[in-house]
This record gives C-alpha cells, sequence and structure tokens, in this order.
C-alpha cells in the first residue's frame, strides 16, 4: 500500500515537471465577415440590402495541419460551429511536441464516408437539428436571414446546404497557407462573395441537394481565410 | 486499496450481453456494420421497447408497430396508404421489414442510405408521427423507466439520438424471416407440392432477376409498368437522385411473407397477389409482360404462399414487450 501511494505521487510529480514539453496547443478560432465588418446574429449589416443573418451553423472537420506537404496532425472529427453559441467558435489542437506547420486543410460539411456510417453522437447526433430526416445526409451549412433582395415572405431566405451522393455531394475541401507557424490562428470566413453570388429570383430556398447546393457550397469553400495572430 | 479493488470489481462487472444474429450458412455476410453498433441482448430490447413506444410520436398516440405489425410481415395490413398521427394518410404503402441486415437503403425511393437513419423519417414526417427526435430525447431523459434500460444497453442513463437510433436499429436487424417453407425445401428439409414446384420454376424464369434469392429482391430500384397516380404525383427514385432516367422506379420489395403483407406495391392499389401477377401479365409499360396461363398464374401464387414464415410472423421476441 505504501508503495503504491509513493508510486502514485512520483508519477504526479513527473506529470506537474513536464506539462510544457509534452503539449504543442494551437488554439484556431472562427469568425465571419461580410467584406471587414464582423458579422452579429440578429443585426443588420451595412449593404444596401441590410442583410441580417438570424442563424449560421455549420460542420468543418477533418482538420490537417501540415509542414511542408507532409502531414503533421490529421483529426478526423467534425465539429459544429454555431454562431449563436460563443463556445463552438473555438477549437484546440495538440499538435506533436516541437512541430511546426505552414498550411492546414480542413472539411466544409461532412464527408460521405462518415454520413454513410451510421448514426454518430456528439456534434454529429441527429438531435442538433443539421440532419435531414426525409432523405439521408447532414446539413452541412444552415444559413438563414433577411434581405430586401430576397422575394421571400419578409424578406427572408434560407440556405441548407447539404447532400453527399455523387453528382451532388456538397462537402467541400479547404485548403489553406497560414504562412508559418502561430499558436493562435483566426480563421474568417467572407460571406459577401456567396450573398453576391445567390440567384434571389428563384434560389433564395435551398433545402435539398441538388446542383445549387454544390455551386453555393464551393463559393463557401473559396471565402475561407486564416491569420496568424 | 479498497477504492482500488472497487475500479477493478467495476471493470469486471458484466456489461451487455452480446448477441449474435442467426441466420442460414448459405446466406452472405450481412451488409450492416456491426462493429459500430454491437448487437446486445439489452440493445435490442431497449430497441423493441422504443419500436412499441408511442411515445415516438408527436401525441404519444402511435408507434412504429401502427404500420408495422408483427404477426402481418410488419406491414400495414389492409391500408393501401399508411396513415399517422390524427388519421393523416400518407403517400405510401408501409412496406413488410424483414432481413433489413442485408438492405442496402430504404424507403420506397431509397431516400434512407442507412438503417439507424430510417426512423428519423417517420418520426419527422407530418402525416406519419410528427415528431423530432429532439423530443423524443427529452421525453425519454425525462421517463421514470428509460434510464435504466439505457444503462443496461449503452452503459449510461442519457438518452441522445445516436442511442436511440442505434438500439432500434438493434431490434430491426433481429427481425430475420429465414424459416418458410421454401427455406425448409432449400434446406433439403421439406418438399415442395407439384404445382409449388411449377410454380417456383415459372418464379425463377419470370421475377428472379429483381426478385432474387434468398431475400426475393435485388435492392435495386426498377420500373414496374405501373401507370403514375394523378392525385399522388409519385415519381419514386427520381425524387432521390432528379435524374429523369429514374421516373418511377420504385425500390424492389422482398417478396417473404407476401401472403400477409397485403395491400401490394409502393401504393397499395392491389389488395390480392393475382391482381399483382395480372397487372404484369397485362401490362404494356413493360419490354417482357409475363405470358401465363391461368392455371400458371395459380401455380406463381402457390410458390409465393410458399414464403410465409409463420415463426418470424409469430415470434414472441418480436411481438409487443411485456412488463
Amino acid at each position: 500500500m505504501k508503495h503504491l501511494v509513493l508510486c502514485l505521487k512520483y508519477a504526479g510529480l513527473i506529470l506537474l515537471c513536464f506539462p510544457a514539453e509534452s503539449q504543442n496547443i494551437i488554439s484556431l478560432n472562427l469568425g465571419p465577415f461580410y467584406k471587414s465588418e464582423k458579422i452579429a446574429l440578429g443585426e443588420s449589416l451595412s449593404t444596401p440590402d441590410s442583410l441580417t443573418l438570424h442563424q449560421l451553423r455549420f460542420y468543418l472537420g477533418h482538420f490537417t495541419f501540415y509542414q511542408n506537404n507532409a502531414a503533421i496532425l490529421e483529426d478526423k472529427n467534425y465539429h459544429l460551429f454555431d454562431l449563436e453559441e460563443a463556445s463552438t467558435l473555438n477549437l484546440t489542437f495538440n499538435l506533436p511536441q516541437n512541430a511546426t506547420f505552414d498550411s492546414l486543410a480542413f472539411n466544409l460539411g461532412v464527408d460521405s464516408l462518415t454520413t454513410a456510417s451510421g448514426a454518430m453522437g456528439g456534434d454529429l447526433d441527429p438531435t442538433q437539428g443539421m440532419f435531414w430526416t426525409w432523405q439521408s445526409g447532414y446539413i452541412n451549412v444552415k444559413m438563414e436571414g433577411f434581405s430586401k433582395k430576397c422575394p421571400a415572405r419578409n424578406g427572408e431566405f434560407q440556405f441548407h446546404l447539404g447532400g453527399y451522393l455523387p453528382p451532388y455531394a456538397a462537402n467541400q475541401r479547404v485548403e489553406l497557407k497560414t504562412g508559418g507557424n502561430s499558436e493562435n490562428l483566426l480563421l474568417t470566413l467572407d460571406l459577401a462573395p456567396f450573398f453576391e453570388q445567390v440567384n434571389w429570383v428563384d434560389k433564395h430556398n435551398v433545402m435539398s441537394p441538388g446542383a445549387e447546393a454544390v455551386r453555393l457550397s464551393g463559393i463557401l469553400a473559396k471565402s475561407f481565410a486564416i491569420h496568424a495572430q | 486499496m479498497g477504492a482500488l479493488l472497487m475500479l477493478l470489481s467495476a471493470a469486471q462487472r458484466p456489461g451487455p450481453e452480446p448477441a449474435v444474429l442467426q441466420y442460414p450458412k448459405n446466406w452472405p455476410a450481412p451488409r450492416y456494420d456491426f462493429s459500430r453498433n454491437p448487437l446486445t441482448r439489452e440493445g435490442i430490447e431497449l430497441g423493441r421497447r422504443l419500436f412499441y413506444d408511442p411515445v415516438l410520436s408527436r401525441d404519444s398516440t402511435l408507434s412504429c408497430a401502427g404500420c408495422h405489425l408483427s404477426f402481418t410481415a410488419f406491414a400495414h395490413v389492409d391500408h393501401a396508404l399508411s396513415h399517422g398521427i390524427q388519421d393523416r394518410i400518407g403517400t405510401r404503402n408501409a412496406p413488410a421489414l424483414a432481413n433489413l441486415a442485408w438492405a442496402q437503403a430504404f424507403m420506397w425511393d431509397g431516400a434512407i442510405q442507412h438503417l439507424d437513419f430510417q426512423a428519423l423519417a417517420p418520426i419527422s414526417s407530418p402525416t406519419e408521427m410528427d415528431h423530432s427526435i429532439q423530443k423524443i430525447v427529452e421525453k425519454l431523459n425525462a421517463s421514470p423507466r428509460y434510464p435504466a434500460l439505457f444503462e443496461a444497453a449503452f452503459g449510461t442513463r442519457k438518452a441522445t439520438g445516436e442511442r436511440v437510433l442505434k438500439a432500434m436499429a438493434q431490434f430491426e436487424l433481429t427481425l430475420i424471416s429465414a424459416g418458410s417453407k421454401y427455406d425448409r425445401m432449400m434446406a433439403g428439409t421439406d418438399t415442395f407440392s407439384r404445382q409449388e414446384q411449377n410454380g417456383y420454376a415459372i418464379f425463377q424464369k419470370n421475377c428472379a432477376s429483381c426478385h432474387a434469392e434468398p431475400f426475393f429482391t435485388n435492392f435495386s430500384f426498377e420500373k414496374n409498368g405501373l401507370p403514375l397516380d394523378t392525385m399522388l404525383r409519385d415519381y419514386g427514385r427520381m425524387r432521390i437522385t432528379q435524374n429523369p432516367a429514374d421516373s418511377l422506379r420504385f425500390k424492389v420489395p422482398t417478396l417473404r411473407n407476401i401472403e400477409f403483407s397485403y395491400p401490394y406495391m409502393h401504393d397499395g392499389r392491389f389488395r390480392k397477389l393475382r391482381d399483382v401477377v395480372n397487372h404484369y401479365a397485362q401490362t404494356t409499360a413493360l419490354d417482357r409482360p409475363l405470358e401465363l396461363s391461368a392455371n400458371e398464374k395459380t401455380d406463381l401464387v402457390a410458390f409465393l404462399l410458399t414464403l410465409t414464415d409463420r415463426a418470424f410472423l409469430f415470434n414472441p421476441d418480436f411481438s409487443f414487450p411485456k412488463e
């Protein structure tokens, strides 16, 4: 018994002595913008159409960090970012000790293999409201709000982008150069290109897989940028 | 030291009891990936209770068994189009359930690609249960009896969407029908009558390319020559693929227990097996209509009746769970 207690004590001491060396934590914060204007839910942007977002939720996952094109960390998990829940806008990654990186990649939306693997828990649990019930598949991006340009009732638009079966698989891989190593990264998503290319006449409600969901997902995938802080 | 011993004994405490799916040796391996959802006696039992519990519907009046009755092949007997809560009528006939571990897609149009997710469709449909998995999980977590069932099955009292769906899938996976006269015939323990044998030969020549043995479906989506119902305007598979070539294609249903799964076809438009056979003999919409005499039609139906599996229909493990 005495030996056991001593062993536990020393184990604790060892852990206390070497915390910094064993960790290489990268913090990634997510921020949605409209050009340089930060987006807050329910607040009109200074655009001519008084664009306002009421909901912005999307899946990012399968993050991979690279140094000289060699993967140094691959994390296959998916995370649900919800602009309404501040705690979801930060992610941390524990990189190998002393590892550095110069680029990273991630999926916008859930890949087909994961989707086809059956019920999942956590952020992928169907209770998150991001899974279509009438047709299998995750809603990769849920974006709802108001625009004066939108001819729908009350000017309200709904974009539920998803679909994982060819030819309408909407999941996108995003690759970004980080320009060097940093412990704090800001991942921005500029929604201006998306809203400039929305077909307001008849595609302001997209709620099923198809060509439009793929097109709009492609625009979003090109609208991410990474900044070392 | 005492705490350590307690930990050890907790680690050795038996968890849920593993269960193994029993099926004929000559069948292929199931398509379902059990490594992601290992079958256990407790998981199956939880799934069975959920299957029979009207808590899954918005007004707590309708369970899965409302449209999938065990003693009628888990189909909705006598209802061409199945109805949901408050007598709301849907657009399709509830299909018979059997041998789901081998299925590749679910619903008449294959909208659902994985058994785990299938239950979400009727749960959410306004003409079926008109509920949501979020609300169901809340109700189960507030229930006096479910937390203990979740603990027995998953080692935690907390219900989640994932656990609800996996437990229901576990029960549904056990619905194996392999005890019909046809199966006994294949195993060499029974013999067909001359009429059944003749019907089997007609079946193999004319029907088996789509209704392939031993599941009596090739799991594909085919055109069956039925004209469009102009009120329902159901184009089947095309709704999912958006490909015009899939217009009026529907999933090939299993023929197992077909004696009990009437009415037939995706919209239940035929009440009698003979009507189905007559459709395939008379249709001009297919390349190769059946050319059968009246006697041959009778023989074919006689063979189809050998697919009735009474041990499956009246299996007490599949029926309403008794407390």
